[in-house]
């Protein structure tokens, strides 16, 4: 079996500091910075601007400075965990503060800039002035960083989410499907007008399913419903050849699930496991509850010749597994792979019910 | 002109379907016989020969440009007209190839044209298709033609293929038949099975016994479930002995 989806372990992604966007947000960061302490100084006049100036001249070597360490180091973090990365992210930035305050007070000691402007520039209480200037950025640094990393997370998340979408869109209904759809109620027009009609309404609410914007989650019910809907197509075209064993009176019908997981599972069971075979096979859909947690198993016969894990499953399997990992971080599992002469699905998600809503169906 | 036509789909429906159509053109044409696989299609081509098979490109085990390559053994060789819901790709090599072929559901005008232009495809444009194919999957079975007829021999019943000037010799569970295919083309299209252990004779892997020497010192492979020995090049043995712990 192929190792369950690992819960992505959460490392420190911060943006691209030596990109211009990111270093914007820190001379944005800095300045604002500079306006709240020049004012909490309570300068008036000419020694208010004054202040502000100096302030941000400071602020922004000690801002550019960090981010300048962070865009070097920005790899390496990603591959620590996520407390020791935030620790070593907010001690190299301190570094570059305590460099530019030390580089500030040997300003103040040598004689470069000549009495007037050292006197107007620079602190004249040494000790005073690193202490503050530490404590102040530390606090306005990891202010930064937690702003830096959640904004980061949630443009993932909402990359993440894009990207199931289209997933979802690949995965749909195979046009195979869709044709050879067609080409049976083709075929019962004629020979079984009735069989036809339903044929022809099994496909609608099958792709009214299907064309829907994904609903998060549907009732276990519904979402059985629509695979066995797509089950009673494909008996018409497959006959007797097609067998599909239900076992899952021991689910709760109730319980929320992800919409449209059960249809993809069985038509790649159907389309790998059962068509190549002359003689059809076997698709077992078994279900249980245990514990709080729902299994579901979708087993069907590896043809002889079968190569293994063709991409279109692997497709349909990547997307549940994106879909799960997005409803129940970390709480869910999909295993693929075969076992015997049979290839096996397996989904294990928590049981949610959600006494407020009332069944559809 | 009546046309005799063998209708070849692993659906029910979808043969049945071909069948009514068939039966509503003008012009009278027969469905002689149908079929559900690609074998049972060659079998019957060969007792009753069609003038005309309509025949699905996915079926099971068989399919169905598998068995257009063996159709076109026969003599004489049926026309052949391609069906598929949908192949993208397939529809494309027919196209670039001028092969007939019909999209399901079929309109019956659309069949009546392919019908009148029905041609027989030859087996060097299909071996030629199959080879671009990206899901390429070696054939399952080689075909002896057998006076009209054709026999077919599956490859899992095959102990091995020996080459003389002209003809290569397949020796199979049902015994020994000539086959056109040349020992170097088998080589290719059959590489993940077969193994070649001289330069006339390819061997089925799967029946590999043991590799012994005699007082002369020259190899041979003994196979399982026959008693008949094969000739190992020199150069072969140390090979075959590595690969397959001999």
């Amino acid at each position: 079996m192929e190792a369950p989806a690992a819960g992505s372990t959460r490392s420190l992604n911060l943006p691209d500091f030596c990109a211009a966007r990111a270093v914007l947000a820190v001379v944005l960061i800095v300045t604002l910075t500079a306006v709240v302490l020049a004012v909490a100084r309570g300068g008036t006049g000419l020694n208010f601007w004054l202040d502000l100036g100096r302030t941000s001249l400071f602020l922004l070597w000690a801002g550019l400075g960090s981010a300048a360490a962070l865009c070097v180091l920005r790899v390496r973090l990603a591959r620590l965990p996520l407390a020791t990365a935030s620790a070593v992210a907010l001690g190299s930035v301190l570094a570059v503060i305590a460099l530019v305050s030390l580089g500030v007070l040997w300003l103040g000691s040598s004689a470069i800039l000549g009495p007037r402007a050292s006197n107007l520039l620079l602190p004249v209480a040494p000790q005073r002035f690193f202490a503050e200037s530490l404590g102040i950025g530390a606090i306005v640094a990891a202010l930064a960083l937690r702003y830096f990393y959640v904004s980061g997370e949630w443009r993932r998340n909402v990359e993440l989410q894009a990207r199931s979408r289209v997933r979802a869109l690949q995965a749909r209904i195979r046009p195979h499907f869709l044709f050879n759809s067609m080409n049976t109620i083709a075929a019962l027009t004629r020979s079984d007008p009735a069989q036809a009609e339903e044929a022809v309404q099994d496909l609608a609410d099958l792709f009214r399913a299907n064309l829907s914007e994904q609903r998060s989650s549907i009732t276990l019910k519904e979402e059985l419903e629509v695979a066995r809907i797509y089950q009673r197509i494909e008996q018409l075209r497959l006959g007797a050849r097609l067998r599909v064993v239900w076992d899952v009176t021991e689910l709760p019908m109730r319980a929320q699930v992800p919409g449209l997981m059960m249809q993809p599972l069985l038509e790649n069971a159907i389309y790998h496991g059962i068509e190549p075979l002359p003689d059809g096979g076997v698709v077992t859909v078994a279900g249980t509850l245990d514990d709080g947690v729902i299994g579901l198993t979708v087993r069907n016969p590896l043809p002889a010749s079968g190569h293994a894990a063709p991409t279109g499953n692997r497709m349909a399997l990547e997307n549940i597994r994106e879909r799960m990992e997005l409803i129940y971080p970390g709480r869910s599992s999909v295993e693929a792979g075969r076992v015997g002469d049979e290839y096996v699905v397996r989904l294990r998600f928590p049981c949610v019910i959600d006494a407020t809503r009332v069944s559809g169906l | 002109m009546t046309l005799r036509v063998l209708v070849v789909d692993d659906e029910a429906p979808a043969r049945e379907r071909l069948r009514r159509l068939l039966g509503e053109l003008d012009g009278g044409n027969e469905v002689i016989a149908e079929a559900a696989t690609g074998d049972a299609a060659v079998r019957l081509a060969g007792e009753l020969h069609p003038d005309v098979v309509l025949l699905d490109v996915r079926m099971p085990g068989m399919n169905g440009l598998e068995a257009a390559r063996h159709l076109a053994l026969l003599e004489p060789p049926p026309a052949v007209v391609f069906t598929t819901a949908y192949d993208a790709y397939a529809v494309e090599a027919f196209e670039a190839q001028a092969i007939g072929y019909l999209l399901k559901p079929v309109r019956a005008e659309k069949l009546a044209a392919a019908l009148a232009r029905a041609a027989r495809v030859a087996g060097a444009k299909l071996a030629r298709l199959a080879a671009q194919d990206p899901e390429h999957a070696p054939r399952t079975h080689v075909a002896a033609r057998l006076g009209d007829k054709v026999r077919l021999i599956a490859l899992t019943e095959v102990f091995y293929f020996t080459a003389d000037q002209k003809y290569t010799t397949v020796r199979h569970a049902g015994g020994t038949d000539l086959i056109e295919d040349p020992l170097r083309a088998l080589e290719q299209e059959f590489g993940a099975q077969f193994i070649r252990v001289h330069r006339n004779a390819l061997v089925n892997v799967a029946r590999l016994a043991a590799i012994e020497r005699d007082a002369t010192g020259q190899y041979h492979v003994r196979l399982r479930d026959i008693d008949e020995r094969l000739a190992v090049s020199r150069r072969l043995a140390g090979e075959l002995r590595e690969r397959f712990g001999l």
